[in-house]
């Protein structure tokens, strides 16, 4: 069949008013707030008497005229008047008497120490503006790379001239922050041999309050239930993305020949999944005679490389694999790390085994079962629930 | 904000890097098994939410939300409007209504007009006469009023109001009340969300559905009166007659449906339907095709191809190992040897991007048009899920 086509999902709606109108009455038992000022407009009247905290308000709308509360975080007061109100859409929440809004989506905030997948989408004269998804462009200066040549020489006029060579608009740079400036904006560098361009692999972009992109904006549907999702949502309490963890780069093998890959999750929330290179390796299979001390200069030039290796097609098809299990992960809402990437890897590997058992047309089973979204979606989140 | 200016060429294209577009076209391009980055099958379309008749204020609606996340609505209004007789239609009418004569002549007042269509589309981000909506529209009104079947120019004339299955004339013949009176369709397209893709499909489709659930009223009047209708809803009839009212008469492949527009595109020899936003961006070819379903036999017919801009022409090209100035003394001189791309016939250094130059065979077309046409194939599957959209 080349075409699903689903009913719609009254996801959100009904649920969503009922949550978002008993926002804070649960949380704040102890004393007893009259939510007399929240205007919500078109909605029921509060009953005050729920248990649920997780209310979604929008920007401008007014969280409470009650004097009694501080302002947080995702909130503004105006001069004149004592009510809070949101300046992010997402979810109140309160801490003693502070109340603040933690946004549904958000741009990344870089921190010092961040790796991060960035696109370069600017060449100045000495340096490079970087897309991290964060609110600023980032910053790569020319005298934070690894210049071409293995010792770490004095950068001359030369690179500056030829600095396209090295980076230009579009190309995928894996680096980390170096410093972060007064207005918010990160400097970067790439003086590490695991830094540099990305190549033999494939590129994605997940949104949550760790990063954000187009990749996943907003999925109605392609995970069949709301209920499921929700539930996943509220387990791993924010939502989905990339967080800061042990390991944002690892080699992970796979299954059905696909060998070794290498999957980066830039804390910023792209992700860049690609065949394993094997540096020393690499380059001896390009280069014959290679002395032992001139190895790092060969790795070191390789990254500037914009050829891509072969990669053969089960390797390929596991890639593919990887990266449909981090958009079911985003559309679940769970977020992204190692521990449950590689448990969603192995409950899609599981999923087929299943769907392979029950298939009667062979036919139809050899048609598009690669694809994980949809109706496998569920299950493997399901399967990646259980294992945690 | 400037990647939506260059949403007029194909898409909005993402800037991806050299090594990422090779990447892709290479997975792409794999002889007889691509593989999309999505896991999909060639022919595979993302799954999707459709409902219809959700405006309670127009005659049909429909609403489709891709996965990916883009949604459209569109809403059908229609309006009796009296029809302007130029001077040679009244002078050729009286030579009554079965002849040639009145299909030689402007013949409007009894097969319709296309300009009886109004199409207007809004995009976020885009001016009304920005070229990517004009385009658009112009494209699907196109294959929407040019979809007439073979059958006479005339007799929509007479059979328009009393529930005509097989619809003579197509849709501009429904249109047709009688001589002095016909309906004018408003279908009014409303992209939701940003233009992710390449926004055709999306609207087509969503069109398609609404047209399906247009309903109008039951004419009570006879023949050259001046019309009125039926107050009762219950009774209205459907613009494109369903199969479900006449399941007992015949296959549902017997009636006119309205035109479908997909969007094909084609990586080295393989073709690729609903491609994704990336894939759009390393495909060779774009073809936007518009086919129907016709009276006769319940075939498919083709109603249009344009090919759409592919952005991946407007690409940078990567820098092979051998000619990187970076990589001087790291690799053995000359050993990338190029190889002949089969479908482009251009020489190439397998893992390095080049732009596409554009062009493809055309077997490749051919093939294109086939897989779409085809007993079975995709643009049926497509029109049959469709079909399976509960109206209401």
């Amino acid at each position: 069949m080349a075409i699903t086509i689903l009913p719609p999902v009254v996801e959100d709606v009904a649920p969503y008013h009922a949550d978002s109108d008993d926002s804070m009455s649960g949380a704040d038992s102890d004393s007893d707030v009259e939510m007399s000022g929240v205007s919500r407009p078109n909605k029921k009247p509060r009953t005050g008497d729920g248990k649920i905290s997780s209310g979604i308000v929008t920007p401008g709308e007014i969280v409470t005229a009650d004097p009694k509360w501080m302002r947080g975080h995702g909130t503004y007061m105006n001069p004149l008047s004592t009510s809070i109100i949101a300046t992010v859409a997402g979810k109140v929440q309160q801490t003693n008497k502070l109340l603040s809004v933690h946004p549904l989506r958000a741009r990344y905030i870089p921190e010092i120490g961040d790796l991060v997948v960035g696109r370069i989408v600017e060449v100045q004269s000495k340096r490079w503006k970087v897309d991290v998804a964060a609110p600023l462009l980032a910053q790569l200066p020319l005298s934070a790379i690894n210049l071409p040549g293995g010792i770490l020489r004095r950068r001359t006029s030369a690179d500056e001239l030829q600095i396209r060579t090295f980076f230009s608009e579009g190309d995928l740079v894996v680096a980390e922050v170096q410093s972060v400036h007064q207005d918010g904006s990160a400097s970067l560098h790439t003086r590490s041999l695991k830094y540099g361009k990305l190549r033999n692999g494939v590129f994605l972009a997940v949104t949550g309050t760790g990063g954000s992109g187009a990749s996943s904006s907003s999925v109605k549907g392609g995970v069949g239930s709301g209920s499921g999702s929700s539930a996943a949502a509220a387990s791993s309490g924010t939502g989905g993305g990339v967080v800061r963890s042990r390991r944002q780069v690892w080699t992970h093998t796979t299954a059905n020949g696909g060998g070794e890959v290498d999957i980066i999750l830039g804390v910023n929330g792209y992700i860049w999944i690609s065949k394993h290179a094997d540096g020393a390796e690499a380059v001896s299979s390009t280069t014959e005679n290679v002395s032992i001390t001139r190895m790092e200069e060969m790795v070191s030039s390789s990254i500037y490389s914009s050829q891509n290796d072969d990669v053969p097609p089960q390797t390929r098809r596991e890639i593919a694999r990887l990266t449909q299990c981090v958009r079911v992960l985003v559309q679940g809402g769970v977020r992204v790390d190692e521990d449950t990437l590689t448990d969603s890897y192995e409950a899609s590997l599981q999923v087929d085994l299943e769907v392979g058992d029950d298939d009667e047309e062979e036919e139809y089973g050899q048609e598009g079962r690669e694809y994980l979204e949809g109706a496998k979606a569920r299950r493997i989140l399901e399967l990646t629930m259980q294992r945690k | 904000m400037s990647n939506q200016r260059q949403a007029s060429s194909a898409s909005q294209t993402p800037h991806l890097s050299p090594a990422e577009l090779s990447y892709l076209y290479t997975s792409l391009s794999l002889p007889k098994s691509p593989i999309r980055p999505d896991g999909r099958s060639p022919t595979q379309f993302r799954p999707l939410t459709a409902e219809s008749n959700i405006l309670p204020g127009t005659n049909g609606s429909a609403r489709i939300g891709f996965a990916d996340g883009t949604q459209a609505i569109v809403g059908v209004k229609a309006e009796v409007e009296k029809t302007v007789l130029s001077t040679d239609t009244l002078a050729s009418s009286e030579g009554g209504e079965g002849e040639d004569s009145t299909s030689t002549s402007n013949s409007a007042a009894a097969s319709g007009h296309g300009s009886w269509v109004q199409m207007s589309i809004e995009i976020p981000g885009f001016r009304d006469d920005d070229a990517l909506p004009v385009f658009l529209s112009e494209m699907m009104r196109e294959s929407l009023v040019g979809s007439v079947a073979d059958g006479g120019s005339d007799g929509g004339g007479d059979g328009g109001g009393d529930g005509d299955v097989t619809m003579a004339g197509g849709l501009k013949g429904r249109l047709v009340i009688n001589k002095r009176w016909h309906w004018r369709l408003y279908i009014d397209v409303l992209l939701l969300s940003q233009p992710l893709s390449y926004p055709l499909p999306l609207l087509s489709l969503t069109t398609h559905l609404a047209l399906l659930s247009t309903k109008l009223p039951k004419l009570k009047s006879q023949g050259e009166e001046d019309p009125f209708f039926d107050d009762d809803w219950e009774v209205a009839e459907y613009l494109y007659p369903r199969s479900s009212n006449l399941k007992a008469a015949g296959n549902a492949s017997q009636y006119v449906r309205p035109p479908v527009t997909l969007l094909v595109v084609s990586v080295g020899e393989n073709i690729i339907f609903d491609p994704s936003r990336e894939e759009i961006a390393v495909a060779d070819a774009v073809l936007a095709i518009s086919v129907t379903r016709d009276t006769e036999a319940g075939n498919l017919k083709l109603l249009s191809i344009r090919t759409v801009d592919p952005p991946s022409r407007l690409t940078q090209p990567a820098v092979p190992n051998s000619e990187n100035v970076n990589m001087l003394g790291a690799t053995a001189p000359t050993e990338d040897i190029a190889v002949l791309n089969p479908a482009t016939g251009e020489e190439e250094v397998p893992g390095v991007w080049r732009p596409r130059r554009g062009g493809v065979k055309r077997s490749v077309i051919a093939n294109m048009v086939k897989t779409v046409l085809k007993k079975g194939g995709v643009g049926e599957e497509v029109l049959e899920g469709l079909e399976g959209v509960e109206v209401e």
